[in-house]
C-alpha cells in the first residue's frame, strides 16, 4: 500500500501546477481512498502525475537503481530519462556523500521508518551542485514486500541563499533581535541578544518570551503579545511608555522595542528589535537636571526684610518658567510667612500681553496666600506698552524702582503689624 | 464632614474650619451653623479656614462668597485663610474669580486682616488690598 506522505507530497506539488492537473488531482486522491487498487494503475496515475509537476520524482527498484525520471527530474538535474535509466541513483550524490554510501542510509531510513526526508547537496551532469530538498518513501507490493522506492526532489538552493542572506542581516543588526512565535515561543536570536542578555542561544529557544521581561509586567506583556498576533504591524513597543528588560542576573535596563510581523512557513512570526537605552536615558535625566537647575537659578526668592521677598524677574517669561516663578514664590510666603512681595520687572526686555498676564496671575495666586503685591522696575516703555495694549492691571501697586517699591513694602508691613497689635489688645481687651 | 461645624470662639472673632468635601448638605448646614453663631455671639469677624477640605474649586469659591455674603450682612467681616500654593495656583489657573474674597496667610495674619478691614469699614472705606 502506497505511504500517505509521499501521496500528500505529489497531490501538493499537483495542487501548484496548473489547472489540468486538477482532475489528476482528484484522481489520485480517489485512488488512493479505494481499498485495493491495482498496481498498474496507481503507477500510471503516478507517472501521469509525474509528467506535470516540477518536483523531480524519481522512482527506483529495490537496490536503489533508477526506474523512473519525470520532467522535472530532467530539469533539476541535467541528466535526460535515457542517461540515467538503470543508474544507480548515487550518481546524484557528492564525492563525500557517495563514500558515505549516504543514498543506501536513505533507502534504509525510509524502509524503516516508511518515510524519510533530509536536505542536502546533490550535484548536477555538468558538476554543479544543487541544494536538494529530499522526500523518500519505499513502494510496497500487494503481498507487502518492497517493489522499489519512490523519491521526490525540490531545487531549495534559491531559498537557502534567502536563508543564509537573513541570518547574516539578523547576526549583524546592531539590535538584539528575538523572533518569537505565536503563543510566545523564543524562535531564534541574534548575537547581540546574547550579549545584551548574558544568555547563550541555546537558552532561549523554545522558552517563552517573557524570560527577557521583568516578573512585574508578564501579565501585562503576555497581553500586548496576544493582541500584537491579531493585529500584527511594523510599530514601536509601548509608545510614550518606559519600558525594561531584564537580563540572565536579574537585572534590569530600560529598553526601546520595534516590532514587526514575518509571515514564514510556519505562520506568523514576531521580530522584536530591542536596544538598550541605558546610556540615552542618563543623558535625558541629566539635561533635565540640568535645565531644572538653570530654572532654578533664573528665578530666585529673595528674602530682603521680615516678611518682604523681592522676586527680580530676568529674561522672557514664557509660561513654563511663569509656571515655576509662582511655585517657588508661593512656597517661600509659606514658608517665610511673607505678607508682601516685590516683583521687580526691570530685567523683562519687553513686556507684552502673554507676560502682563502671566505676571498678574501670580500677582492673584499670591493675593490668595494673603500677600500683597508691588511690580517694581516697570520702565516708561513698558508702561507705555501695558496701557497700549489695553491690559488691566487692576489695583496692582506699581513703583519705579526697587528702592521706592522696598519703601512701600516696609511701611505696608509696619501697617499690618499696627493693625495686627490692635488686634491683639482688642482680643486681650475682649476677654472677660 | 462631621455633624457639627467646628467652630472657635477668639475673642470677637469666630474661626471656622472647614474640613472634607463640600457637597450640597454641608453647604446648607454651614450656611446655618455660621449664620446662627455669628448672630449669638455678635462677632465682629469671621475667619474660614479651607486648609481642611480635600477640594477648593469654583464650587467651593461660590459657596465661600455666599457665606462672606451673609456673615457681613450680619455686620461682621471675613477673611478666608490656609489656601496652600497649589490651591492657589489652581483657582488662578482656573480663572476661578476671588477677587471678592479677603484671604490671609495663617489666622494670625487673618486677625490683623479683620481688624483692617473693620477700621476700612468703619471709615466706609470700601477698597481691599488688591
Amino acid at each position: 500500500v502506497w505511504l500517505a506522505g509521499v501521496e500528500a507530497d505529489i497531490v501538493a506539488a499537483s495542487a501548484r501546477a496548473d489547472d489540468r492537473a486538477r482532475e489528476l488531482e482528484v484522481a489520485v486522491v480517489d485512488d488512493s481512498s479505494s481499498q485495493s487498487p491495482g498496481r498498474s494503475n496507481r503507477l500510471r496515475d503516478l507517472e501521469a502525475v509525474a509528467a506535470l509537476v516540477d518536483e523531480g520524482i524519481i522512482t527506483l527498484d529495490p537496490a536503489g537503481r533508477i526506474v523512473g525520471w519525470n520532467r522535472g527530474a530532467a530539469s533539476l538535474t541535467g541528466y535526460s530519462p535515457d542517461q540515467v535509466r538503470g543508474e544507480a541513483v548515487s550518481l546524484l550524490y557528492t564525492e563525500e556523500d557517495r563514500s558515505a554510501r549516504l543514498e543506501q542510509r536513505e533507502l534504509e531510513a525510509a524502509r524503516e521508518t516508511g518515510r524519510f526526508e533530509d536536505e542536502g547537496w546533490r550535484v548536477r551532469s555538468d558538476g554543479r551542485r544543487f541544494r536538494a530538498a529530499v522526500a523518500v518513501a519505499p513502494v510496497l507490493g500487494d503481498d507487502g514486500g518492497l517493489t522499489g522506492y519512490v523519491k521526490v526532489l525540490r531545487d531549495v538552493t534559491a531559498r537557502r541563499a534567502d536563508e543564509s542572506l537573513f541570518r547574516a542581516l539578523l547576526e549583524s543588526a546592531p539590535d538584539a533581535m528575538v523572533i518569537t512565535a505565536q503563543g510566545g515561543r523564543i524562535t531564534l536570536v541574534n548575537r547581540q541578544t546574547e550579549k545584551l542578555f548574558g544568555y547563550e542561544r541555546g537558552e532561549l529557544l523554545g522558552r517563552p518570551v517573557e524570560v527577557l521581561v521583568p516578573q512585574r509586567l508578564h501579565g501585562r506583556h503576555v497581553m500586548h503579545r496576544d493582541a500584537f498576533f491579531t493585529g500584527p504591524a511594523v510599530r514601536p513597543m509601548g509608545m510614550e511608555l518606559d519600558l525594561f528588560a531584564v537580563r540572565r542576573d536579574g537585572s534590569e535596563f530600560p529598553v526601546e522595542i520595534s516590532l514587526s510581523p514575518l509571515r514564514g512557513d510556519e505562520g506568523l512570526l514576531v521580530c522584536a528589535a530591542i536596544r538598550d537605552v541605558t546610556e540615552r536615558r542618563e543623558q535625558q535625566e541629566r539635561l533635565k537636571r540640568q535645565r531644572d537647575e538653570i530654572m532654578e537659578l533664573s528665578t530666585p526668592v529673595i528674602q530682603v526684610w521680615d516678611k518682604v521677598l523681592a522676586l527680580p524677574i530676568i529674561g522672557t517669561l514664557d509660561s513654563g518658567r511663569a509656571a515655576r516663578l509662582t511655585e517657588g514664590l508661593l512656597e517661600k510666603i509659606a514658608e517665610l510667612q511673607a505678607e508682601v512681595i516685590i516683583l521687580d520687572i526691570s530685567g523683562v526686555p519687553t513686556v507684552d500681553t502673554l507676560v502682563a498676564q502671566h505676571l498678574l496671575k501670580t500677582v492673584q495666586a499670591a493675593t490668595l496666600m494673603g500677600a500683597t503685591s508691588i511690580v517694581s522696575g516697570v520702565r516708561p516703555e513698558t508702561a507705555q506698552a501695558i496701557v497700549h495694549l489695553g491690559i488691566d492691571l487692576g489695583r496692582l501697586r506699581s513703583r519705579n524702582t526697587l528702592r521706592d517699591a522696598l519703601q512701600l513694602a516696609l511701611q505696608i508691613v509696619r501697617e499690618r503689624a499696627g493693625a495686627a497689635d490692635a488686634a491683639a489688645h482688642s482680643v486681650t481687651g475682649g476677654r472677660p | 464632614v462631621s455633624e457639627t461645624l467646628p467652630i472657635l470662639r477668639i475673642g470677637d472673632t469666630l474661626l471656622v474650619a472647614l474640613q472634607g468635601d463640600l457637597d450640597d448638605i454641608a453647604v446648607v448646614r454651614i450656611e446655618e451653623q455660621l449664620t446662627r453663631e455669628v448672630a449669638r455671639t455678635r462677632a465682629a469677624g469671621v475667619l474660614i479656614d479651607v486648609s481642611g477640605l480635600t477640594v477648593v474649586d469654583s464650587f467651593t469659591a461660590r459657596v465661600l462668597a455666599r457665606v462672606v455674603g451673609m456673615i457681613r450682612l450680619l455686620g461682621a467681616q471675613a477673611a478666608v485663610v490656609g489656601i496652600s500654593p497649589a490651591v492657589a495656583i489652581t483657582l488662578v489657573e482656573l480663572g476661578v474669580p476671588m477677587g471678592h474674597l479677603d484671604t490671609a496667610l495663617n489666622v494670625e495674619q487673618g486677625l490683623a486682616l479683620l481688624r483692617r478691614l473693620r477700621g476700612e469699614a468703619v471709615r466706609g472705606d470700601d477698597h481691599r488690598l488688591d
